[in-house]
């Protein structure tokens, strides 16, 4: 079947419907960009955090959308690790009487002698920071507190910012979301 | 139906539908779903033990005769009283010069935090090398850092927070060490020969402490003393022929700590007094009941204790260790011939006096130290507290004036005191309150500064958890 020639006033037309979907692209494209790139989100400094337990009982979600994160790069992997048990457990075993993780969130498994690995276990965690405190004043630190983008509401104003008493929590760039330890942060 | 037939009909029909309420709410399980938290889940225990052949002392270099002999000591971990009081006679400074600090020498050493003990111009540390992966006593001139000989013996030892950490005993005659692994060595003093070695680990089926041995050995006369935990609680070994003397039987299972011996003399009984992971206690060490157990008590039992006690002269001993576990003060006493202990305080680190990993130091009648992390307000400070009353707080260095896990003694009437990060920091050891005279960094980007400081002749040893140096603090 022989095709149709085009006329002049149809390639304008289609030319005109062209252009408006490319700029209408374009600015659309523009403004996501603008859009992702200048959201601010709540985030927790763990350099500032005094691990006082607020994140878990003051945020508007329950559980809390503030997670124990794990640097494993700062881990000594201790056999007695101060984030995992109680101080002066009965022994140093997965028993639940030994754990001081409330919720049990944190999985301990054996790698070679003397070493442990801790693995957090993001659905169980509240968020209490028992583990992030027993971490900090005994180990290296390597657990510290997060708040998850993928469950945090980015209320206008966060309830835990309010609280916090050492103004741990600030709003940081959506595409700097996180604050997490180890070799790619510093403590400054 | 009547009104009174309807009431007593709803009254039936509610109490049956409460009975089906209760029936199913006491036939569901509440904890349906929840996974019981049991012993063995971390898989601990599928390793299999390689053994290894260790030959204590095995290897021998002599590099050097070369040092200048010079007349003080610090033989031994916590100086010649065991107090972390310098006898020195030599003044030290209390500022440093604009220049900053005099770095006379230094030396890379492996990971790990074994102080320096000085005799006379000689420097001796116990390293660990990690390219040839052993303990190595290492001989050094105090005064140019110079080596003079090394001896060493091959052992297998990862990085645990770092590897070595006991600080040799010295005596005119006798070198004794405690290596990672719990390898006790004896050496002669002026040339290193080897004397004799003991495998505490695998001859007394001991446990090795959590981030290896701590407890530095103490040498008493011709006699080395050390806590072994395993089928002995302490044992006594001649210094010249490696002879055990006396070993005290463990019925209850005591472990070793890395707290260290010290030695305590009180109502007219020479003693030892050790904290082992289970509790504390006193083994006679004179005649006629030398080598046995006079005193213990359970009352103290944590599964970390890193300081030593703290004996004092009306029979107090103060003891603390940290992870939580805070401190006690006990009262020892002699009653009808037999010493008994009595627990005067124990308390929480955020309620007193606690030290994590350093000795408190006891001077002027007072106790001074460095709070642990987890001790709320004043953690990481600095502080003075009475014997009496340890949980009152006399002074406290304030919050601009924290510190951490590091070193602290008394040389030439000042307090000298480590940070983590190698910065020292001089102090008057005032009642009346903190005083700084003087704060610089001696290793840039020091790590881990953790280790015993030394001092003798105006020469200052100290070392963070890689590099050991020393500095020249003479007026």
């Amino acid at each position: 079947m022989e095709k149709k020639a085009e006329n002049r006033r149809e390639f304008i037309q289609k030319s005109a419907r062209l252009s408006l979907v490319l700029a209408l692209g374009g600015v659309g494209g523009f403004a996501l960009t603008k859009t992702t790139k200048d959201e601010w989100v709540w985030q927790i400094d763990p350099f500032k955090c005094t691990q006082c337990g607020r994140c878990e009982s003051d945020c508007v979600l329950a559980p809390s959308a503030v997670k124990c994160i794990h640097a494993y790069d700062l881990c000594g992997y201790c056999d007695l690790c101060g984030g995992y048990f109680k101080p002066d457990a009965n022994e140093l075993s997965t028993a639940g009487e030994n754990q001081l993780c409330p919720t049990a969130a944190i999985e301990r498994k054996f790698i070679e002698e003397p070493y442990f690995e801790y693995i957090i276990n993001e659905d169980l965690c509240i968020g209490c920071a028992k583990c992030v405190e027993g971490c900090t004043s005994f180990g290296n630190g390597s657990f510290h507190l997060q708040i998850m983008h993928n469950i945090c509401l980015n209320c206008n104003e966060c309830s835990i910012a309010r609280v916090c008493p050492s103004d741990a929590i600030s709003r940081v760039k959506s595409n700097e979301a996180y604050k997490v330890k180890g070799d790619f942060t510093t403590n400054t | 139906m009547s009104q009174k037939g309807l009431q007593r009909g709803l009254i039936a029909g509610l109490g049956f539908i409460g009975g089906i309420v209760i029936l199913w709410w006491m036939s569901t399980d509440p904890t349906k779903g929840m996974e019981v938290s049991l012993p063995g889940a971390d898989n601990r225990g599928k390793a299999v033990a390689i053994e290894e052949n260790i030959i204590i002392g095995e290897h021998f270099q002599k590099v050097s005769e070369n040092y200048t002999r010079l007349p003080e000591k610090w033989e031994r971990f916590r100086g010649a009283n065991f107090d972390n009081i310098s006898t020195t006679n030599t003044s030290l400074l209390e500022q440093f010069p604009e220049t900053g600090p005099d770095i006379v020498w230094s030396v890379d050493l492996g990971e790990g935090h074994s102080g320096a003990a000085i005799w006379e111009g000689l420097a001796y540390v116990l390293d660990y090398d990690e390219e040839t992966r052993a303990d190595v006593l290492k001989c050094l001139s105090l005064t140019d850092g110079t080596e003079l000989w090394k001896r060493w013996y091959n052992v297998n030892i990862k990085r645990n927070h770092g590897m070595s950490r006991t600080v040799p005993a010295i005596t005119e005659e006798y070198i004794v060490t405690i290596g990672p692994r719990c390898h006790v060595m004896c050496v002669d003093r002026k040339d290193g020969n080897f004397r004799w070695g003991i495998d505490v680990a695998k001859d007394y089926n001991s446990e090795v402490p959590f981030w290896y041995t701590g407890q530095c050995p103490l040498v008493d006369g011709n006699k080395a003393i050390i806590a072994t935990g395993g089928d002995a609680l302490m044992i006594a070994v001649d210094c010249s022929s490696g002879e055990v003397l006396w070993e005290i039987p463990n019925p209850k299972g005591w472990k070793m700590s890395h707290s260290s011996v010290m030695p305590f003399e009180f109502e007219g009984q020479k003693m030892y007094v050790y904290s082992a992971i289970g509790g504390l206690f006193g083994v006679a060490a004179s005649e006629p009941d030398e080598g046995k157990l006079i005193w213990e008590t359970n009352a103290w039992n944590h599964s970390v204790v890193a300081p030593s006690p703290v004996c004092m002269p009306d029979g107090k001993i103060f003891m603390t260790a940290g992870y939580g576990a805070g401190s006690m003060m006990v009262q020892l006493m002699k009653q009808n011939g037999k010493f008994e202990v009595q627990v005067l305080d124990e308390y929480t680190p955020k309620e007193g006096l606690a030290c994590e990993q350093q000795t408190p130091v006891y001077y002027k009648g007072h106790l001074f130290g460095v709070l642990p992390k987890d001790a709320g307000a004043l953690r990481n400070q600095f502080v003075c507290v009475h014997p009496d009353d340890p949980k009152k707080i006399v002074w406290a260095s304030g919050k601009e004036a924290r510190f951490g896990l590091g070193p602290y003694f008394i040389a030439d009437g000042k307090f000298y005191l480590l940070s983590d990060l190698a910065e020292l920091t001089i102090i008057e050891p005032s009642l009346d309150g903190y005083m700084q005279l003087e704060q610089a960094t001696i290793i840039e980007g020091g790590h881990d500064a953790w280790a015993p400081l030394a001092t003798a002749d105006g020469y200052m040893i100290l070392r963070d958890s890689k590099k050991m140096v020393c500095i020249n603090m003479k007026k």
